[in-house]
C-alpha cells in the first residue's frame, strides 16, 4: 500500500511541476496577448472607457468577454450590435430607451466620457475571443429569412429591433413589424421616427436622435413592409 | 478544549452567523429584483446588491476559516495560540474593514471587478490583517511541541490563500490582462488554495469525529490536495477561453479542469468511508452529518455541476449565463459554507460547554438548509438552461428572454425560503449555546502536559 511519505511526494512534486508550467504559460500568454487583442488600438481613449467600466461597477449587471453577472445583456459585441447612437442614448437616459422595462442606472457621463466608453467596446468587440459569443444556430434567428424592402439597413437591426421584430426576429417591448408599411404611409412613419410624442402623447417609444439620412433609410425600408410581399 | 486562548474562536464564528444573515437579505434582494420587483433600486441597484452578497460572502468565509485555524491549531499542536490578544485585534480590524468596505459599496466606492469589489486602500489593510493572522498561527506551530501533518495543511493552505490575494491587486489597462490576474485569485482560491484549507478542516474533523486512525486519514489528505493541485493549477485554464488569451488555453483548461472533481471525489468517498468505518460513536452526530454533507454536496456542487460546463464545447454556450450562478451557489454551499457549519457545530459544545448535540433545531437546520440549496440549484439550473437555448442559440433578444425566466426565480425565492428557514435555525442554535465559557481540560489528552504552559 501508497505509504505516506510516498503521498507526500506525489503532492510536492506534481505541485511544484504544475506550477512551473503554469507560469511558463503565463509567460507565454502575455507574449501573445497583444496579437490577439489589438493592442496597438488601445488609445487612451479606450484605456479611460476601461477605467470608467471599472469605476462604475458595469460587471455588477452585465457580462463583458462573459465575465460579469447576469442581469443585463452580455456587451462583447454590443458596438456591432446596437452602435455608437444607441449605446449613448442607454449612457444618458437608459430608461427612455427601455421604458418600464429592467432598470439599468442613470449616469451623468460627459460627451467626452460616453465617447470613451463607445471606444472602449469598440475595441473589445475586435478581440479574437476564439469563437464567442456564438452565433445562433438553431430556429429563426440562425434561418435566412426573405424580408422584403432589401438588406435591413444597419440602423434598422441595430436601433430598431432593440424593441420590435420583424420576420420574427428582434424584441418584444414594442409591437412587431411586419407589414407595417400597409398600415402607415411614409409621412406618417417619419414623423413618428422624428419624434413619437409629437404624435401620440403619452407612447412609450423614444425619441431615437437618428440622423436625417439614417431616418430616410428606415422609413423607405419600413414602408416596404406589406403583409402581401410575405 | 485544551486552551482558553482558542475561545476567541466562538467570536470568529459569532461573525460568520451575524454576516451569513446579511449575505442572505441581499440575495433576496437581487432575486427579487430579477422578478421585476425593483423598488429598491435608486438607492440599492442591482451591481450594489451583487457586490454586496459575494463580498460578504467571502469575507465569512475567511473569519469561518480563521476561527477554525484558531480552534483547531491548539488543538492539534498542543499549545495556546501564541499571541493570544492580537487574534482578538485582528478579528475586530477584519470586521471593521469588511463592514466599511460594504458600506462604501452603497456609494460607489468599489473597483467594478467581480469577486474583488474591495477598494484598493482597503485590500491593503485586508492583506496586513490576513498577514497578521498567518504570522500567529504560523508561530503558534513553530513553537508547538508537535506539528501534525493536518495542521501543516492547513496552514500552508492559509498562507497560500494571504499571498494569492496579492495578484488581483496587479494594476492594469488592458481588460484581457485584468481578468487574467483575476483568476489567479478567484480560481486559484476556490479549486486550489482553499481545498488545502478544506483539506485540512475535514482530516481534522473526521479524526475527532469518527476515531479513525490518524496516519490513515492524513495519508489521503496528501493524494486529495495532491489531485487538487495535479488538476488545478491548470484547470485555471477553463477561464481563458474566451477572453483574447490563445487558443492552447481550450486544451489545456478543458483537459484539466475536468480532472479537477477528481480531489472531491477522492473528499466524498473519504467522508462516506471514514464516516462508516469510525468505530467509535462520538456523541455530537450532528457535526457528523455537516461534514459527511460537506463531502458529498462538495462533490455534486463543485464536482459535478463544475464539470458540467467545463469543456470548452458547452462553456461556448453556457459561459456568463445563470448556469454559471446554478454551479457557484451549490459549490460555494456545499465545499466551503458546509466546512465552516461543520466546524462550528463541532466546537460550540466544546467552546460553551452546553451538550446540545441532536436537537430538534439543529437537525432542521441541517434538511432544510440543503434540500433548499438544492432546490435554489434547480431553479437556477432551469433558468440558466433555458436562457443558453433562447439566448445563445436561438438569438432571442436578452430582456424578452429575461422575462421568460421570470417564473424560475420565482421558483428560486421559494426554495431560498426553505434555506432561509434552515439559515434561521442554525442561528437559533448558535445563539442558544450561549457565550464560550466551556471548561478548560485538566490534561491535554495525548500526554503532552508538560508543554502545555498556563494562561
Ligand atoms: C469548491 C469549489 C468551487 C467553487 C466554490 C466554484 C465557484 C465558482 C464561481 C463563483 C464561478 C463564477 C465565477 C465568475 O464567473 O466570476 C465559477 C465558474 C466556473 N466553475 Fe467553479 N467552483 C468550484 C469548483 C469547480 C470545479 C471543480 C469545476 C470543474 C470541474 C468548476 C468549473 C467552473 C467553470 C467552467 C466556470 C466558468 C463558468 C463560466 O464560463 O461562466 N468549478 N465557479
Ligand atoms: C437566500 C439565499 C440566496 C439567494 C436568494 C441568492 C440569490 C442570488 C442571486 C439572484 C445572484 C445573482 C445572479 C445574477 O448575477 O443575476 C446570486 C449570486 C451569487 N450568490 Fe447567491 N443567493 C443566496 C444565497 C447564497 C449562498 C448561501 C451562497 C454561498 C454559499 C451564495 C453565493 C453566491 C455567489 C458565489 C454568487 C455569484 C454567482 C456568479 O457570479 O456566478 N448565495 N445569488
Ligand atoms: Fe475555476
Amino acid at each position: 500500500m501508497l505509504s505516506k511519505s510516498a503521498a507526500r511526494a506525489f503532492f510536492l512534486s506534481g505541485t511544484l511541476l504544475f506550477s512551473a508550467v503554469f507560469i511558463w504559460l503565463t509567460v507565454d500568454t502575455f507574449q501573445r496577448i497583444p496579437a490577439q487583442t489589438n493592442a496597438g488600438d488601445l488609445t487612451e481613449s479606450v484605456v479611460r472607457g476601461k477605467h470608467l467600466w471599472e469605476e462604475n461597477n458595469c460587471m455588477g449587471c452585465h457580462t463583458l468577454l462573459g465575465e460579469g453577472a447576469y442581469y443585463a445583456p452580455e456587451l462583447t459585441r454590443v458596438y456591432d450590435r446596437r452602435g455608437p447612437a444607441f449605446i449613448g442614448q442607454m449612457l444618458r437616459d437608459p430608461e427612455a430607451v427601455y421604458p418600464g422595462q429592467r432598470r439599468m442606472v442613470t449616469y451623468d457621463f460627459t460627451d467626452e466620457q460616453v465617447a470613451d466608453m463607445v471606444a472602449f467596446f469598440e475595441w473589445i468587440g475586435r478581440m479574437d475571443l476564439n469563437g464567442f459569443p456564438p452565433e445562433p444556430t438553431i430556429g429563426i434567428a440562425a434561418a435566412a429569412i426573405a424580408i422584403p424592402g432589401g438588406k435591413r439597413p444597419e440602423i434598422f437591426s441595430q436601433v430598431c429591433t432593440a424593441c420590435h421584430s420583424l420576420g420574427g426576429v428582434g424584441g418584444t417591448i414594442g409591437p412587431a413589424l411586419d407589414g407595417v408599411g400597409d398600415r402607415f404611409d411614409r409621412g406618417y412613419l417619419m414623423r413618428w421616427i422624428t419624434d413619437p410624442q409629437a404624435v401620440k402623447p403619452g407612447t412609450k417609444m423614444p425619441q431615437l436622435g437618428l440622423t436625417e439620412e439614417q431616418r430616410n433609410e428606415v422609413v423607405i425600408f419600413l414602408s416596404k413592409q406589406r403583409e402581401a410581399g410575405l | 478544549m485544551k486552551y482558553q486562548s482558542q475561545k476567541v474562536a466562538y467570536w470568529f464564528f459569532a461573525t460568520c452567523m451575524l454576516l451569513l444573515a446579511l449575505q442572505i437579505i441581499y440575495g433576496f434582494i437581487m432575486a427579487f429584483a430579477h422578478v421585476g420587483f425593483d423598488v429598491l433600486h435608486p438607492w440599492i441597484p442591482f451591481n450594489v446588491a451583487r457586490a454586496t452578497h459575494t463580498n460578504l460572502l467571502i469575507v465569512w468565509m475567511l473569519t469561518g476559516f480563521m476561527g477554525a485555524a484558531y480552534f483547531i491549531i491548539p488543538d492539534e499542536c498542543e499549545r495556546p495560540i501564541y499571541w493570544p490578544r492580537l487574534a482578538y485585534v485582528q478579528l475586530i480590524a477584519l470586521v471593521v474593514v469588511s463592514v466599511t468596505a460594504v458600506i462604501g459599496f452603497h456609494f460607489g466606492w468599489w473597483e467594478g471587478r467581480k469577486f474583488l469589489e474591495i477598494p484598493r486602500p482597503l485590500d491593503y489593510l485586508v492583506v496586513v490583517d490576513v498577514l497578521l493572522f498567518v504570522a500567529n498561527i504560523g508561530m503558534t506551530i513553530w513553537k508547538a511541541p508537535k506539528i501534525t501533518t493536518t495542521s501543516i495543511v492547513l496552514f500552508f493552505g492559509l498562507l497560500m490563500a494571504a499571498v494569492l490575494y496579492l495578484p488581483g491587486m496587479i494594476p492594469t489597462d488592458h481588460q484581457t490582462h485584468d481578468s487574467f490576474w483575476r483568476w489567479w485569485v478567484v480560481h486559484l482560491w476556490v479549486e486550489g488554495v482553499w481545498e488545502l484549507i478544506m483539506g485540512g478542516i475535514l482530516a481534522y474533523l473526521l479524526i475527532r469525529l469518527t476515531g479513525v486512525d490518524r496516519e490513515l486519514v492524513e495519508k489521503w489528505l496528501y493524494v486529495i490536495v495532491g489531485f487538487t493541485f495535479l488538476s488545478g493549477i491548470l484547470g485555471t485554464g477553463h477561464h481563458y477561453y474566451f477572453i483574447g488569451t490563445p487558443s492552447y488555453w481550450l486544451w489545456i483548461g478543458g483537459i484539466f479542469s475536468a480532472l479537477e472533481p477528481l480531489a472531491f471525489l477522492g473528499m466524498a468517498i473519504y467522508g462516506l468511508a471514514l464516516a462508516k468505518k469510525g468505530g467509535r460513536n462520538h456523541p455530537n452526530r450532528i457535526a457528523l452529518f455537516w461534514t459527511v454533507g460537506c463531502c458529498v454536496m462538495a462533490f455534486v456542487g463543485a464536482g459535478l455541476l463544475g464539470a458540467a460546463h467545463t469543456l470548452p464545447q458547452v462553456n461556448l454556450f453556457t459561459h456568463g449565463t445563470l448556469v454559471t450562478a446554478m454551479h457557484a451557489h451549490m459549490a460555494f454551499w456545499g465545499a466551503y459554507a458546509m466546512l465552516i457549519l461543520a466546524i462550528i457545530t463541532y466546537a460550540m459544545p466544546i467552546l460553551t460547554g452546553r451538550k446540545l448535540f441532536e436537537t430538534a433545531s439543529a437537525t432542521f437546520a441541517f434538511w432544510a438548509t440543503n434540500i433548499g440549496m438544492i432546490a435554489m440549484t434547480v431553479a437556477f439550473g432551469v433558468a440558466g438552461v433555458a436562457q443558453v437555448y433562447l439566448e445563445r442559440r436561438a438569438g432571442m433578444e436578452f430582456l424578452d428572454v429575461q422575462r421568460e425566466l421570470q417564473v424560475h426565480f420565482i421558483g428560486l425565492i421559494l426554495a431560498a425560503t426553505l434555506f432561509t428557514s434552515g439559515v434561521i435555525a442554525f442561528i437559533y442554535n448558535f445563539i442558544r449555546y450561549g457565550w464560550p465559557v466551556g471548561d478548560v481540560e485538566e490534561t491535554p489528552s495525548s500526554g503532552a502536559a508538560v508543554a502545555a504552559p498556563a494562561e
